[in-house]
């Protein structure tokens, strides 16, 4: 997650995967989140499969606060695919506006890093509102 | 009573309902409360241990309940309590 103030990044917050450790107790909590991991190879569950560890989240939006910022975006990478939300992405952010409502979290921009093209990465940044995404330009400085 | 809103995955439990409330002092007689109106929810939410998971998290009002007092948090009428999953996403087979 990456935290700042008027449009400006200038905090970053790794948040850890809990996949490989965590994934066979998410069948406890959400089957059809289960089901989706299973229906992946266990090579491409550990590449690009990503439940964010709720203790680091938690930490990391404590800090933002503390620090006067607000969470700007969220990012993750793409091993194998284009630097665009997945389907999975897009309904993940959809299932997140309900998390934001509750915790007064303004809306995220999405970042999506890709490592297809292993000597040229790629990164584009993404609003998604209602299932609807809209890519946006962002500046590196 | 307290106020308990529930994420989509837990709904299966409570008939569909996104917020529903029960009588407690603290989160750990929440969650007890709770997987009484509604069983099997404990075990959604919590480990073999009786630890909250990793993927999910419990918020007072607006403060995770890791950085009160954890499952000994006290709770009173009128409180909100939320259970929210961590963020999760990935790549579909053939959905890149
Ligand atoms: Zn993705």
């Amino acid at each position: 997650m990456l935290a700042g103030k008027d449009g400006r990044v200038t905090q970053h917050y790794k948040i850890a995967n809990i996949v490989a450790t965590e994934g066979a107790h998410l069948a406890n909590f959400d089957e059809a989140k289960f089901a989706h991991l299973q229906a992946l190879s266990p090579d491409e569950r550990a590449d690009i499969a990503f439940v964010m560890d709720a203790r680091d989240m938690s930490a990391a939006l404590k800090d933002v606060r503390r620090l006067g910022l607000e969470l700007q975006v969220i990012y993750h990478s793409h091993p194998h695919s284009p630097a665009r939300p997945s389907l999975t992405d897009i309904k993940i952010a959809s299932e997140f506006e309900s998390t934001r409502g509750i915790l007064n979290l303004p809306e995220p921009l999405h970042l999506i890093i890709s490592l297809e093209k292993k000597d040229a990465p790629e990164a584009n940044a993404f609003r998604i509102v209602n299932g609807t995404v809209t890519r946006v330009s962002y500046q590196t400085l | 009573m307290v106020k308990v809103r529930i994420p989509t995955p837990l709904r299966t439990l409570t008939g569909g309902k996104s917020e529903v409330e029960a009588p407690a002092s603290d989160i750990q007689s929440l969650i007890e409360s709770l997987n009484g109106q509604f069983p099997g929810l404990k075990d959604r939410v919590c480990d073999d241990n009786g630890e909250i998971r990793r993927f999910v998290n419990i918020y007072l009002n607006e403060e995770d309940i890791r950085f009160l007092q954890g499952k000994r948090t006290s709770v009173k009428d009128g409180d909100e309590v939320s259970i929210v999953p961590a963020i999760a996403g990935g790549v579909h087979p053939g959905d890149a």
